[in-house]
């Protein structure tokens, strides 16, 4: 297993700057998650560092090599499609057996490896079948299992659990975890769903409009977000981003609270006035949705236990300083 | 809904349908099924090669006689020789055109146009470029100094190679157009996902491309063997079927009993030879969709 180094990474197409000046260091056997919205680079970084597409500028190194040209058939990368790219004409023993037929493993290594990568992602009964007669989370496994079935120096995964249906994505994400521990893999591993991000990455790389925002473990991203986009994107639901000059702050701070810090209290108390906009049960908490003065909408986790405020009162929002972020509004980074 | 309502809306759709099938019936039934039937029976009498002279009932004797002869031998051979000579290698080419033309490089769409070009040319333009090429006098051989003597297309052993390259010129537009769509079908992450997991270009082509393929080759193969068994504009245009029915295929070959220039003209015989060509390529095409669709991959 290797470790994964971007230099300066940029890739330009045209005038549109994809990736500007990224650098990132995955260590050997990290779970590394890109994070970021639809359009922010995270996989043109990723098909950059799997040599799919060209780089405009800087270096990439995998283990101890700089591989800006090389091709990537020798790169020692194994990758796993958001489609899957399986092989529709070929069985999943085929499939699996791809890479180590194109590299010229002699044919009863071949049959081991596979009945090995097989049997961990338990595919073992649907050795013969082709991929058009697997279920969604069947073909995910068969691709999975033709990433693993060599040794590569890292694995890329770009939004492989997109296209499963919502309970089968969080078994996998799960089963992802625990396949890479097993494999001791270093993982480079592309999504735009921050729970998938917080839940399996050892850190997390966040992307906006191809520029790295912030870098670190999920727990330390959640409680100290380096800027206003990160606050908002980590967290479901995402964090409160209040106007300074309502929260008392002055006009160029922005305030920002988790929604499981903000509490609802009585009117006549100190707070934020709001009015209840909707309240959203999820069956163990409550959301309640409010919106301030200036039409700011706001989130509040409420226990299942606690009343619910009156649907359209008012209400008075309060918070404890300490669990307080504060953005300059202007340049959106955190003060403090 | 009860059984018998769905019963009756069933019926009443069902009706709906063969009504609007109607039309097409009436084309076809008068197009083709009754000109197809006409002619099996024009194949029972020994016609005269004009109409309202009486004819001769021979029944299923002419069949035997023209199916069994040696001169429908020749021709049958002689067309089986030409869809040789014309498919794969027109497949051959339109494949290397397509894979060389689908590629992302600024400008490949002129390419793309000249490679398809030839779609829009009719087989007579076809064969008059040709003919010209060919022409010992002002032809092009003779410009680059090279004249061979007898001529092309009067030279025996050539004359069906030449109009099969006419042929494979003519086609090579809509075989490049088929191939291209079939190419650009396939999904480029098989092949993003073929390169990381170590194969080259030769063998992302043999392991991904071909099989991808395989669905769109196939309707190239049995297309382009019905085409070449039906060819005739070329031939009449630029060997008539010479020299010494060299290019005597089997449509060529019932041309030449209906034209007055042939003095023994039976239409009798030429609707057998109909016949004849109809079922082997039925035949053909029933064979080929048998064994082929055998080792054709369908993506799913």
């Amino acid at each position: 297993m290797g470790r994964v180094a971007l230099a300066g990474v940029t890739k330009k197409f045209g005038d549109v700057t994809a990736v500007d000046h990224l650098d990132l260091d995955v260590a050997d056997r990290e779970f590394l998650v890109l994070l970021g919205p639809s359009g922010c680079g995270k996989s043109t970084a990723l098909r950059m560092i799997a040599g799919l597409d060209e780089l405009t500028e800087g270096t990439i190194t995998i283990g101890d090599r700089v591989v800006n040209d090389v091709e990537p058939k020798d790169r020692d990368l194994a990758m796993v499609f958001q489609s899957y790219a399986l092989y529709p004409h070929l069985t999943v023993r085929k499939n699996i057996e791809f890479p180590l037929r194109t590299r010229g493993i002699p044919k009863d290594e071949r049959a081991a490896q596979v009945a090995t990568a097989a049997e961990s992602l338990g595919l073992g009964d649907l050795l013969d079948r082709k991929p058009g007669q697997l279920s969604g989370g069947q073909r995910q496994r068969v691709a999975l299992a033709r990433a693993i079935v060599r040794n590569p120096q890292a694995f890329l995964m770009d939004e492989p659990l997109s296209n499963l249906d919502a309970k089968l994505r969080v078994q996998t994400r799960a089963e992802l975890v625990e396949l890479a521990q097993r494999l001791q893999a270093t993982v480079i591993y592309v999504t735009h769903d921050q729970v998938e991000a917080m839940t399996m990455g050892d850190r997390i790389a966040i992307m906006k409009d191809g520029v790295l925002q912030q870098v670190g473990p999920p727990q330390a991203v959640y409680e100290r977000p380096e800027n206003l986009f990160v606050a908002r994107f980590i967290g479901t639901p995402p964090m409160n981003t209040i106007p300074g000059e309502l929260a008392g702050a002055g006009p160029d701070i922005v305030i920002g609270v988790r929604p499981e810090h903000l509490h609802l209290g009585a009117v006549t108390g100190p707070g934020i006035d709001a009015t209840v906009a909707v309240i959203e049960s999820l069956g163990h908490e409550r959301h309640v949705i409010c919106r301030l003065a200036d039409t700011t909408m706001v989130i509040v986790r409420q226990a299942i236990g606690v009343d619910p405020p009156a649907a359209n009162g008012p209400v008075r929002l309060r918070y404890d300083a300490a669990h307080t972020h504060r953005f300059d509004a202007v340049t959106e980074n955190r003060i403090g | 809904m009860t059984s018998r309502s769905r019963a009756r809306r069933r019926r009443r759709e069902a009706s709906l349908g063969y009504f609007l099938l109607l039309p097409a019936v009436a084309i076809f039934a008068v197009f083709i099924f009754y000109p197809f039937l006409r002619n099996f029976v024009l194949g029972f009498y020994l016609n005269p090669p004009f109409p309202n002279l009486p004819k001769r009932w021979v029944g299923l004797d002419q069949y035997r006689e023209i199916l069994g002869s040696e001169s429908f031998a020749d021709s049958l051979k002689t067309t089986i020789a030409f869809a040789f000579l014309t498919v794969p290698a027109g497949i051959a080419l339109g494949l290397a055109l397509a894979v060389a033309a689908n590629r992302k490089l600024r400008g490949i769409g002129i390419y793309r146009t000249i490679f398809s070009s030839t779609v829009a040319t009719s087989v007579a333009v076809a064969a008059v470029i040709f003919s010209m090429l060919f022409n010992p006098i002002v032809g092009l051989l003779p410009w680059l100094g090279v004249n061979p003597t007898p001529p092309i297309i009067e030279n025996p052993d050539l004359a069906l190679g030449a109009v099969a390259l006419v042929t494979v010129w003519q086609t090579l537009g809509l075989t490049f157009i088929l191939l291209s769509a079939g190419l650009q079908a396939i999904p480029e992450d098989l092949y993003e996902a073929a390169a990381l997991d170590g194969a080259g270009a030769t063998t992302r082509f043999w392991r991904v491309t071909l099989p991808m393929l395989s669905p769109t080759l196939f309707f190239a193969v049995v297309v382009g063997s019905i085409h070449a068994f039906q060819s005739f504009g070329q031939i009449d245009l630029i060997t008539g079927g010479g020299p010494f029915k060299r290019t005597n295929v089997l449509t060529y070959s019932i041309y030449s009993e209906l034209t007055t220039v042939n003095h023994a003209a039976n239409p009798g015989k030429a609707a057998v030879l109909a016949i004849g060509l109809f079922v082997i390529t039925l035949g053909l095409a029933l064979v080929q969709i048998r064994v082929l669709e055998r080792r054709v991959h369908y993506a799913r």
